[in-house]
């Protein structure tokens, strides 16, 4: 075992010597979850729709509509402009939506007049003013019931001078629209559709991060099992693989020593990926002594898988386009482009019984949720029975890749 | 120290050893001479126990390199033809590590990997990264990492290959400190000077098969006190070679339609009758050139080609 330690050292030595590899390796993951993070504008906290009011009526009605909005609990912002400082700011793009309350809507909701809402949504945006559209939709839609069945004391309202109503006008408009509820009770109460909403008790869904997260640290996994794998090439190609195997060490130690060597880089990208999850996914540290295992078990294993599959290659350059022909849809089935949750159902269920699939689904299972002793067993198995057949592969075929 | 009984190697229907046997001893240079294709990398390969005979034994210090590999193989240094080194470590991390790949460890190997930088001039340039190494000093390297162990058999497959003359005289030196301390040196080379100049005993291979085996002075004696004439120019051959025949004292090796190769005792005397003869046959003589007895004639006796072929 003394030599497999040195042999490992050995290689560790030299991929500190290329810290470019290195910063690659982790990098790549890094960027591409970021710029998947910037896509999906998430960050955090949802978006949210600024609404440009322009009030031309000044009544008490028309204050009640921002009000309505900002009591349904959309996700809205709604700022008073002026009618020519709120069209600057829609042509500058600053602004979801611009709304015109024009002069005489009061009277119109009251049902003595008529009046036209103008509503401007920012043609560069796509969801948002849609959502603002249809929720002015149901406002308007609300207005014209509350006329029909509340016209008198809305009525009322409109007439008044602008000052605070008296407690006498307010208990009075109270009264009748009791009355009007309790004419109506019959008709409405009891509701025809009774509905009872029954919540299970499940985890609270995980957000973008966390999903992203285990899926990030395997694509890690996968990119220096291809860098690590490939060096059985390069020592060929250097002259040191044939004079090791003239040493008195078998080729399983000199194999073994890639492996842990491999292992040892996985486990610092483990390490960070696992302190991040902790940090900003508030996992409990108790979780991570087991993950970190997991994250070892699984690289080792694709390192194995490609090191013998790069002793088939008929040459570097073979080697290189097999294992990218291979890691690339690894990455896509497995998790790692794409969480399974995001996946068709086909397409995730195949994706979970890759290998870095299952090491993903695992990951994810021991860092948020409660992995079963069984899946845990399927996860070993799964991946540790071809990982071990290649190994013993790669170890019977090391002479004769060098000698060839 | 090294034994070799009927060594083939067969790929498939290339025979690139073909019943070779020799034996090296304890502080002994032995030289395998052949030009490119004739074997030599092979029989290495064969005693290093990187290539498996097709048949016949080969022992290392009493052990067979096939039953008793691992055993045998401890007793072995390499040095390969091409430069086998970690390019991206220093020359003392390579030292250490090929020292490791041999079972030294601790303050025996670090001991030894300061000695080797020192015996082989690279002591101040220790921790430097080897891409950074002409390429003398790379060859250099490439041997000190095959005597770090301190081997009883050193293997040299060319070490001198394509290295400037400064260094291939520092390497030879090192080949023969490597010997006075009693080191088994088997020392491939394709120069017939350099196996002259360094080795006790020579093996003649081509094509294979070992075709002449003994010291120097046992070698020349093969070709006797014959010295080699080469004659350019265009001949009739079998006429050349009936006229040729008729003279005393001269051995016909080579007749050609270009070219006649004739060994003769104080050839530069017989000259004038050889040139009257070859006139006689109506042989157009265009170049004529005299060696005295060496390596490179015991091998065109041998093969009737050149060494360097």
């Amino acid at each position: 075992m003394q030599f497999v330690r040195i042999a490992a050292l050995k290689d560790l030595r030299r991929r500190l010597s290329d810290p470019a590899a290195l910063a690659i390796w982790i990098g790549i993951p890094v960027v591409l979850a970021g710029m998947l993070s910037f896509i999906s504008n998430t960050g955090g906290t949802p978006p949210r729709a600024r609404i440009l009011l322009v009030d031309q009526d000044k009544t008490a009605l028309s204050g009640l509509l921002p009000a309505a909005v900002r009591q349904v609990n959309a996700p809205f912002d709604i700022e008073d402009v002026t009618l020519d400082a709120g069209r600057k700011r829609m042509d500058d793009g600053d602004g979801t939506a611009l709304l015109v309350i024009p002069a005489g809507f009061q009277n119109a909701v009251a049902g003595t007049g008529s009046a036209e809402l103008k509503l401007i949504t920012n043609p560069a945006q796509q969801v948002l003013p849609a959502m603002v559209r249809q929720a002015m939709e149901v406002l308007v839609e609300s207005a014209f019931y509350s006329q029909r069945l509340f016209g008198a004391p809305i009525r009322k309202i409109a007439a008044g001078t602008g000052a605070p109503p008296s407690a006498a006008d307010v208990a009075s408009i109270a009264v009748e629209i009791n009355q009007q509820m309790a004419a109506l009770q019959g008709v409405l109460l009891p509701p025809v559709i009774n509905l009872t909403v029954k919540r299970e008790a499940s985890a609270p869904p995980l957000n973008f991060g966390q999903l992203f997260l285990p899926g990030m640290l395997f694509m890690s996994f996968l990119f220096i099992a291809q860098g690590m794998s490939i060096d059985v090439w390069d020592e060929k190609r250097e002259g040191t693989l044939q004079r090791l195997l003239a040493a008195p060490q078998s080729a399983g130690q000199l194999l073994l020593g890639k492996l842990i060597a491999g292992i040892g880089v996985t486990t610092v990208v483990s390490v960070v990926g696992l302190l991040a999850a902790v940090f900003w996914f508030g996992v409990a540290p108790s979780r991570l002594p087991a993950a970190l295992l997991w994250c070892a078990f699984v690289s080792g294993a694709l390192i194995a898988l490609l090191t013998f599959l790069n002793l088939f290659a008929s040459s570097q350059r073979g080697a290189e386009l097999l294992s990218s022909v291979l890691v690339f849809p690894l990455m896509m089935l497995g998790g790692s482009f794409f969480p399974f949750e995001a996946m068709p159902a086909w397409m995730a269920a195949a994706g979970r019984w890759t290998p870095n699939g299952l090491g993903v689904a695992t990951l994810k299972e021991l860092l948020y949720g409660n992995v079963s002793v069984t899946a845990l067993g399927i996860g070993v198995l799964g991946i540790g029975i071809p990982a071990t057949l290649a190994f013993v592969g790669a170890w019977r075929r090391l002479r004769s890749f060098a000698n060839a | 120290m090294i034994n070799i009984q009927g060594l083939r190697k067969h790929y498939g229907e290339l025979i690139a050893v073909n019943d070779i046997s020799f034996t090296a001893d304890e502080g002994q240079i032995f030289g395998l001479l052949g030009p490119n294709g004739a074997g030599k990398t092979t029989t290495i390969g064969c005693i290093s126990g990187l290539l498996r005979p097709t048949s016949g034994r080969v022992t290392v210090g009493g052990h067979d390199v096939v039953a008793e590999a691992q055993d045998a193989r401890r007793q072995l240094g390499i040095v390969p033809q091409e430069l086998a080194l970690y390019s991206d470590l220093s020359a003392a991390a390579n030292l250490e590590f090929w020292g490791a790949a041999y079972g030294l460890s601790g303050t025996t190997l670090r001991k030894r990997v300061a000695d080797v930088l020192d015996l082989i001039g690279l002591a101040d340039r220790g921790r430097d990264r080897t891409s950074t190494f002409s390429g003398g000093m790379k060859r250099r390297l490439n041997f000190g990492c095959g005597i770090v162990h301190s081997p009883r058999v050193l293997l040299l497959d060319e070490p001198t290959a394509g290295v400037d003359p400064q260094s291939r005289v520092k390497l030879l030196d090192l080949v023969r400190e490597q010997a006075r301390t009693g080191t088994t040196v088997v020392y491939t080379t394709h120069y017939m000077e350099e196996a002259q100049e360094l080795c006790d005993r020579i093996a003649i291979v081509d094509k294979g098969k070992l075709l002449a085996i003994g010291t120097l002075d046992e070698l020349r004696r093969l070709v006797g006190e014959k010295d080699l004439v080469r004659l350019a120019g265009r001949f009739d051959a079998a006429a050349a070679a009936r006229s040729l025949e008729g003279l005393d004292g001269v051995e016909v090796l080579t007749v050609a339609s270009d070219s006649i190769t004739i060994a003769a005792a104080a050839a530069s005397r017989k000259l004038p009758a050889i040139f009257a003869a070859l006139a006689s046959a109506g042989a157009d003589i265009q170049e004529t050139t005299l060696s005295v007895p060496s390596l490179e004639s015991l091998f065109i006796t041998l093969t009737g080609r050149e060494l360097r072929e």
